[in-house]
């Protein structure tokens, strides 16, 4: 499904190394390090104001990292011009979805296809991401705008998946929308993972993160404090700690 | 800083011996010029510089006043000085009638309030060129005597010009030291914070506008007469603003002598050029210093030579602050109303304080946004003295809450009652001078204002202090108590997230607040400091003020909270004691799922 | 006060033609203006001045022989290298809206004082086979320049509405106006498209200018007789719309036209700036 070589078993599709990332005299990110493994859903929780979103900017290029590295199969994107992430192989649902509200639902699949690579494929991309969200084919000439929070959502992931990206980015997909929508939204998050994209999901929504997720980290003020399996992770008294204060 | 008028006005009283040395006219014509754009520019950056509001229809205010005084002295033979004060009022009422309508709506400011301005002097111009205020032929006052106030003409027009200069640099420089122009300013910094602070920025643009155009319409008035033939296309064009604001923003906006320096600097240098019969580059020469100073000196020459200079600012008056006393908050005694079954805090001295009545009373809480409910009919009531905590996941309605509370929203539905007056509906300014004070979750400083200067603000507007020195210093006792009195003169980008909220928490304090709303005032913080702010946010209490404070730091959330309240999706979900709630079965769903969902991968 | 007449059938409709004419060349020098605007935020006061300089030009090739549609060949190459080159400087600092409106003022000086140089004040009128030449349809006349500058607008404000709505690059635009980073994070480098709308703009600028050429009589101080009128006309039309300053533009002409037919000229400018105010007050979230 994805364009591009594969990594070899042992090599992941992306390493991120030693990340420093500091909004002028604020840091965010204390040299964070993770991986993600080639078709794998991984999992970054944390409280707000963590630095999950500021983790998923510098990956996908939005946010200058001022020390460490991104290595995207084996190749160091760290000081690519901010255009240039989208044809490495990296897509991004961002945080609050950022629609192009001025644009009709369809011209934002359209500009999610910019790239050469995904333009010529533009069709099929288009016929895919309406199997996934059925619900959109009626509502293809409707400005993104005047859409639920929960189609904002559903266009926001499908515009990430007409760049036929090897890595799928979501910040927050669950941000201000109902358990059900949620719910709907995640399964079929899974069904993109399970045809083999791999996907890095950052939420606040521990439940719903840890439910669909091969491995996870957790993230606290800047710093990851726990990696590993959901359910082991979900155990552990201090992430009970940092999530109840109990 | 009183030294300041008397250089002014003792300036003003040695140029006015010039006409005695005896210059040919061609100097009183060009000093007058130089007088005349002193008195537009400094006019308009009273209301543009200062607010940054910036006017293109200054022609309009101006071409009023001189229409006015043309009026008056060709067609009802007024003597000319009395025209004058006419002058000054119809530009002002015109100016007023126009701010009236167009700082009601918001979204007009910056480039559009800009266009909006030029609009009315392309309006009020053609509407004078086609009535009998000038007909098309323009209005000729060759028949009309020149007072008789300097040796010759010429020295008389240098001479009003010189009065209505020094008038006008005085008032400018009046405004800028008090309450009223650091209200400006901070309408200029951002306008929402002031007005959620406590400025009244609509009455404030106005008052500012009706200055500025009443100094425009009488310099208008003098120079209808200095021009003896007043025509539309003199006046109502884009000119005369475009004159002004370059002037000004080459010398300097903020500062109250700017507009003066640089309309000095240009007519001096446009006249330069005219007298060596190069107008043509001198027209270029203008252009390319206006491009300089955008690029490279956007805050204009002022600026730039005081801190060549070494010249400070304003300094703080040496007399020692005065300590936190207990007359500075409402006292701990005055917070203890007793009554069976409350529970209890402590003061600073140890002793257990009863927590009280209810302070703030919200009932039946909704606001909808477009296509979001953030509030579902929320109730929830504080108590005097408590600190009360609002949970809950992101976009679950917390900080919501308290932009309804402070007034930056305005509620759908419902009811906000504060210490028995209801509060629902006011604009923010009003219930911020109710008792009512907050901080944002990103500090929001004003930023060319000093720390020290953001605080004494707060203590204006918030808390009716009116004297700025008096501010000032009370300013410096809330820095003592959030330990930023070393940084006093800083500016607000040079300190780091823990002393940006530090100075939220202090203008928030200045205020004299009853009621704080704290919203994720620890976010961002290392451990350490979390625990100052913990124990500061502690102390603020002990003082009498109640906090209610939104947070995820769930440590600092069990330390600080007397009772904490759980949003979810825009309702309330749980209420009580902090340890108690978040072992509730629910609340555990809510925030971590069932242990079920976290098992099982489908 | 000025009085009413009623003007005849024919006056009437040879006004409201005029006022078609007229508002075309609104449009037209409002296009590159708007598009400037509303994608690249810049608020471009030099487009007058670039369009005047463009006229001046064209008028002194007619004066050497060169026709005047045939010297657009060379002159809106050379301002579209002029204005990517004036985007790529600029770019470098970041400014305000605000300041953009402020720094192009003083650029237009230096272009006006630079036309003002080499052509001195005096009023220059281009001398063309066109001038002359006019059509009788019905009881109408229609003026060989006027049609051409009509035609002009119409065709090149078609063109780059289809570009804007149905192009790729179009959609990049639009994209990164409304959010520039995110279009990055698809692929969209703004910085050369920038380089590309910046001299697209100036090259309209000049084709307005030519227009101008065509019709009127230039002196350098016209400059800034356009500047209300158009920037009325950008602002009805909405920031950004390719078809909106054409569409506002001829609403403003024929408004203006009628206006004069049936009182006095010298009225007409109340008509654009009173709209324009109607419009900031009433709707001024959907100018900007």
């Amino acid at each position: 499904m994805s364009a591009g070589a594969f990594p070899s078993a042992a090599e992941p599709l992306l390493e991120v190394r030693d990340l420093e990332v500091a909004y002028g005299v604020a840091p965010a990110l204390w040299g964070v390090s993770i991986e993600v493994r080639a078709g794998e859903l991984l999992s970054i929780v944390g409280p707000n104001g963590a630095g999950k979103t500021t983790l998923v900017n510098a990956i996908a290029g939005i946010q200058p990292v001022r020390a460490g590295h991104l290595v995207l199969a084996g190749r160091d994107i760290t000081r690519l011009a901010p255009h240039r992430f989208c044809a490495a192989g990296i897509a991004i649902v961002p945080e609050g979805r950022r629609l192009f509200t001025s644009m009709t639902v369809r011209e934002n699949l359209e500009l999610g296809s910019y790239l050469p690579a995904a333009r010529a494929q533009r069709r099929e991309s288009l016929a895919a991401a309406l199997a996934l969200f059925p619900a959109l084919e009626t509502r293809l000439a409707s400005p993104a705008g005047e859409l639920s929070g929960g189609q904002q959502q559903m266009v926001a992931i499908a515009r990430a998946l007409m760049a036929r990206p090897r890595l799928l980015l979501l910040d927050e997909p669950s941000l201000g929308l109902a358990p059900l929508i949620v719910r709907d939204l995640f399964a079929a998050v899974q069904r993109v993972n399970e045809e083999g994209m791999a996907v890095l999901l950052v939420e606040q929504n521990v439940a719903m993160a840890m439910a669909v997720a091969d491995r996870a980290y957790v993230l606290e003020e800047g710093r990851i404090v726990g990696a590993g399996e959901p359910q082991a992770l979900l155990a552990r008294p201090e992430i009970q700690r940092t999530y109840l204060g109990v | 800083m009183k030294r300041t008028p008397i250089a002014i006005v003792g300036a003003g009283v040695a140029l006015a011996g010039l006409p005695l040395l005896g210059l040919p006219p061609f100097y009183d014509s060009l000093l007058y010029l130089m007088l005349h754009w002193i008195v537009l520019a400094t006019s308009w950056n009273i209301l543009s510089g200062y607010t940054g509001y910036f006017s293109f229809g200054h022609g309009a205010f101006f071409g009023a006043g001189l229409y006015t005084t043309s009026t008056l002295l060709a067609r009802f033979d007024w003597p000319f000085l009395w025209t004058l004060p006419v002058a000054a009022l119809v530009a002002a009422v015109l100016g007023v009638a126009l701010g009236a309508i167009v700082f009601r709506v918001k979204g007009v400011r910056g480039e559009l309030f800009a266009l909006l301005t030029l609009a009315v002097t392309f309006v009020i111009g053609t509407i004078v060129g086609n009535t009998p205020l000038d007909g098309g032929q323009g209005v000729s006052l060759s028949a009309v005597p020149v007072p008789p106030i300097g040796p010759k003409a010429s020295a008389t027009f240098y001479l009003l010009a010189l009065a209505a200069a020094t008038s006008t640099l005085m008032i400018a420089w009046g405004v800028a030291a008090s309450r009223f122009g650091a209200g400006l300013f901070a309408i200029h910094d951002d306008e929402d914070a002031a007005e959620v602070m406590g400025v009244p920025t609509y009455r404030y643009k106005l008052m500012a506008l009706a200055i500025s155009c009443a100094l425009a319409g009488a310099a208008g008035g003098i120079h209808a007469l200095f021009l003896s033939y007043v025509t539309v296309g003199e006046v109502f064009t884009i000119a005369v603003p475009l004159t002004v604001v370059l002037m000004s923003v080459l010398g300097g906006t903020r500062h109250w002598a700017g507009p003066a320096v640089g309309a000095i600097a240009i007519t001096g240098l446009l006249y330069s050029f005219t007298a060596a019969d190069h107008a043509i580059a001198g027209k270029a020469a203008t252009g390319a210093i206006l491009i300089a100073a955008i690029l490279f000196m956007p805050d204009g020459i002022l600026p730039r030579l005081q801190r060549v200079l070494g010249r400070r600012r304003t300094r703080l008056p040496s007399a020692a602050p005065a300590q936190p006393t207990a007359s500075a908050l409402p006292t701990a005694a005055e917070a203890v109303v007793a009554a069976p079954g409350d529970a209890s805090a402590r003061d600073r001295r140890g002793a257990t304080v009863r927590v009280g009545a209810v302070l703030l009373q919200v009932r039946g809480l909704d606001k909808r946004f477009k296509g979001i409910h953030a509030l579902s009919a929320v109730d929830v009531d504080v108590r005097r003295g408590e600190i009360l905590g609002l949970l809950g996941p992101n976009g679950s309605g917390k900080s919501t809450f308290i932009n309804v509370v402070s007034g930056h929203y305005a509620a759908t539905a419902g009811e906000i009652r504060f210490e028995g007056r209801t509060l629902t509906g006011e604009p923010a300014h009003r219930i911020a001078a109710a008792g009512i004070a907050r901080t944002y979750q990103i500090p929001r400083p004003f930023a060319q204002f000093s720390v020290v200067d953001n605080v004494a603000l707060a203590a204006m507007f918030g808390g009716a202090v009116a004297d700025p020195a008096a501010a000032r210093r009370e300013a410096m006792t809330w820095l003592e108590f959030t330990g930023l009195a070393g940084r006093a003169e800083a500016r607000p980008d040079a300190l780091n997230l823990h002393q940006r909220k530090f100075l939220e928490l202090a203008r928030a304090l200045a205020s004299r607040p009853r009621l704080v709303l704290l919203d994720e005032v620890l976010c961002g913080l290392t451990p350490s400091e979390t625990d100052a702010a913990v124990a500061l946010i502690r102390r603020i209490r002990d003082q009498g003020a109640t906090i209610v404070f939104v947070e995820h730091v769930m440590r600092a959330v069990m330390a600080l909270s007397d009772r904490i309240v759980v949003f979810d999706h825009g309702l309330l979900l749980a209420e009580g004691a902090a340890s108690e709630v978040m072992k509730r079965p629910h609340v555990m769903t809510a925030y971590l799922g069932t242990a079920a969902v976290a098992g099982a991968r489908p | 006060m000025s009085a009413f007449t009623l003007p005849s059938a024919s006056l009437l409709s040879q006004s409201v033609l005029s006022g078609i004419f007229v508002g075309a060349l609104y449009g037209l020098m409002g296009l590159g203006l708007s598009l400037n605007w509303g994608l690249l935020r810049l608020i471009n006061l030099a487009h007058f001045a670039f369009a005047f300089l463009a006229a001046y030009l064209c008028y002194e090739l007619a004066s050497r022989g060169l026709d005047p549609l045939l010297a657009l060949a060379a002159i809106v190459p050379l301002f579209f290298a002029i204005g990517a080159g004036l985007q790529g400087l600029v770019a470098r600092f970041a400014i305000t809206p605000f300041n953009s409106l402020l720094l192009t003022f003083g650029l237009t000086g230096i272009v006006e004082a630079l036309i003002q140089s080499i052509w001195t004040a005096d009023f220059r009128k281009l001398e063309s086979s066109y001038a002359q030449q006019k059509f009788k349809v019905g009881t109408l006349f229609v003026p060989v320049p006027e049609l051409i500058t009509l035609v002009l607008a119409v065709a090149i404000s078609a063109a780059v509405w289809a570009v804007l709505r149905y192009t790729d690059l179009g959609r990049a635009l639009r994209g990164a106006a409304e959010d520039a980073p995110i279009a990055a994070a698809f692929g969209v480098n703004q910085k050369a498209n920038a380089l590309l709308l910046a001299g697209t703009c100036a090259a309209l600028a000049s084709i307005a200018g030519v227009c101008l050429a065509l019709s009127f009589t230039l002196a350098p101080s016209q400059i800034y007789a356009w500047i209300g009128v158009v920037f009325a006309a950008v602002m009805l039309g909405g920031l950004g719309r390719a078809l909106g300053p054409l569409v506002a533009g001829t609403l403003i002409g024929v408004s203006e036209a009628v206006t004069m037919a049936v009182t006095a000229p010298s009225w007409a400018p109340m008509v654009s700036f009173t709209l324009l105010i109607a419009v900031l007050v009433l709707r001024p979230g959907k100018s900007a």
